[in-house]
């Protein structure tokens, strides 16, 4: 165990707010493209609003990431060297694969995002329908594929990245952020999805039992995860459970992020003829507790 | 070539600091800016890094302090007994090295010569390399932007010298050269301790880390040096916490295709058994 390692100095509102963000999206792209790769045509409407949701909030991921660096106008060189001036990649670095699988995913979120304008009539940009039609050659699982892949990829890479450190508390819970983000991106998701539908008022009966079928086995993976990984830390654990991360990672991630959520669900269920409030509700606090599930690891991590 | 390295035996340190002096009039180190703060009546900056309890000036390493000589101070509480312990602590410039194998833009790099170099024209101020070294030697510049910590003096090894610090230290606790040869200097100088009687000397770097190219003689345990007994550099951690991300997708993925799946098809039975 590291004692002398020293902390980033990652700012919560750049890297854990890309953390939450990005994982927020690829739980939505993941959810929408496999519902698409399976073919559950009953379910195009979900797939849709998940797709709507991924890109838009893709895109304000490169901002946070790049506004972190020291040298933010260098941030090229993540993806070409400058040395022999040619692709780059460091397959023994998490943030370098990642950076790449970002970029992949991106690309395809943006395909699948033209998709769900084009098939409700709301694309109107000539330059753009152009594109939409050369990529449209492709078949649409082909990217919902690569899409689901990096989807995954980019929900996960961030706690492989946590976990691959001498920071004491990252280190000690190796080899469960990974995870813990895999099924957190999913569930928040979820939720995303569940919220936005339900704000357009298309949320159909069905629709949310789905979600809330997937949400719940997810939500109670996540709470063992977090005990496993608590469990493992030990010691360590001490600056994520005390103090004012302490608050936030079991009063705002475990408690009101998951439990509550989770209570609501068992008791209530997330059906719209059960008062649309209560979905909207529900899905804001997975969402919140998410996030500082993701500001209190990242930040107690540097303590 | 042989790798050149460093051999620090720290049982012949005075704690001078003459290293720490050589190291920054060298490489042209400022102060480092945290230890000088504004003071109210003064129209410069005060040095605020004297703890008053030790003569421990930069206490760690940072991007302005490539070397540092720690104090071990252990005294009883009425000082009648007591034993001071130096070590002259830098960048170990590991042959597995942390810092190296997370730097996402090839700004890291190890030259012909072994030693771990961060080329300040291209590093992007990312600030991964720096929770990845189990020693917390790199370190951020917010002058700069970039990463610094020490080169080995690079362009002095490149040019037929010794480093700075070893050049001017004046017990000879710091020496530099070939790294098999700094090891036979190290075996011998360690079983002549222990023939003095000096039990718990010992070795720190011969297998740390894949190997540290500057490596230690202790008098203690290398925890009492601030030295992990056993670091583990973090990528040799990425294959395992790397699988258990990926089952933990496929199971999310199986989870997505049942709970939708499932709900669709007891619709169809519905459909169907209205029909």
């Amino acid at each position: 165990m590291a004692l002398e390692s020293q902390a980033p100095h990652w700012e919560w509102y750049y890297i854990a707010m890309y953390f939450f963000i990005g994982g927020v999206s690829a739980g939505a792209y993941f959810i929408g493209s496999l519902i698409e790769l399976l073919g559950y045509e009953k379910h195009r409407d979900v797939s849709k609003a998940a797709y709507t949701i991924a890109f838009p909030l893709i895109c304000i991921t490169p901002v946070l990431l790049i506004a972190d660096l020291g040298r933010p106008e260098r941030f090229w060189h993540l993806f070409f060297s400058n040395g022999p001036n040619a692709p780059y990649a460091n397959h023994t670095s998490p943030l370098s694969v990642g950076t790449w699988a970002l970029l992949v995913y991106s690309g395809m979120a943006f395909l699948s995002f033209l998709n769900v304008l084009v098939e409700d009539g709301r694309l109107a940009s000539p330059a753009l329908k152009k594109a939409h039609e050369l990529f449209s050659r492709i078949p649409h699982r082909v990217y919902a594929a690569i899409g689901s892949f990096f989807g995954f990829f980019v929900a996960g890479y961030t706690g492989v990245l946590l976990n691959t450190t001498a920071r004491p508390l990252w280190a000690s819970m190796d080899p469960w952020i990974g995870s813990l983000f895999i099924v957190s991106g999913a569930s928040t998701g979820a939720a995303a999805v569940a919220l936005v539908m339900e704000r357009r008022r298309i949320l159909s009966a069905d629709a949310a039992r789905s979600l809330q079928a997937f949400e719940q086995p997810v939500m109670i993976a996540e709470l063992g995860i977090i005990v496993a990984m608590l469990a493992l830390a030990g010691r360590y654990a001490a600056p994520l459970v005390t103090g004012l991360y302490g608050i936030l990672f079991l009063g705002g991630a475990v408690v009101l992020g998951i439990l509550v959520p989770l209570g609501r669900q068992l008791t209530r269920g997330m059906l719209p003829a059960e008062g649309s409030s209560g979905v909207a509700l529900t899905s804001a606090l997975v969402l919140a507790g998410s996030a500082f599930l993701r500001i209190a690891l990242v930040q107690a991590g540097q303590r | 070539m042989n790798a050149k390295g460093m051999f620090v035996d720290t049982s012949i340190c005075t704690g001078c600091k003459a290293c720490q002096v050589a190291c920054k009039e060298w490489n042209g180190l400022t102060g480092e800016p945290s230890h000088f703060q504004k003071k109210a009546g003064y129209p410069y900056t005060v040095a605020s890094n004297f703890s008053g309890r030790s003569y421990d000036n930069t206490q760690n390493l940072s991007a302005t302090d490539w070397r540092h000589v720690r104090f071990i101070e252990q005294f009883s509480e009425d000082r009648s007994s007591g034993r001071w312990l130096f070590a002259s602590d830098s960048c170990k410039h590991c042959n597995n090295a942390g810092c190296l194998n997370a730097c996402p833009v090839q700004a890291i790099v190890r030259t012909d010569m072994g030693n771990v170099f961060v080329k300040q024209e291209v590093c992007i101020g990312c600030k991964y390399c720096i929770p990845s070294c189990p020693y917390g030697v790199i370190s951020f510049s917010e002058e700069t932007g970039t990463v610094h910590k020490c080169t080995l003096c690079n362009d002095r090894i490149h040019n037929g010298l010794g480093t700075a610090c070893a050049k001017a230290c004046p017990t000879g606790s710091i020496t530099f050269g070939d790294v098999p040869e700094l090891r036979k200097k190290a075996d011998a100088r360690l079983a002549q301790l222990k023939g003095l009687g000096f039990a718990q000397a010992n070795i720190y770097g011969y297998n740390e880390a894949g190997g540290l190219n500057v490596f230690y003689l202790f008098m203690d345990r290398p925890e009492i040096y601030g030295q992990p007994e056993q670091p583990v550099v973090p990528q040799d951690r990425l294959h395992v916490s790397s699988g258990l991300t990926v089952a933990a997708a496929i199971a999310v993925a199986v989870g997505a295709a049942i709970a939708f799946r499932e709900r669709g098809m007891k619709n169809e039975e519905k459909k169907s058994s209205k029909v």
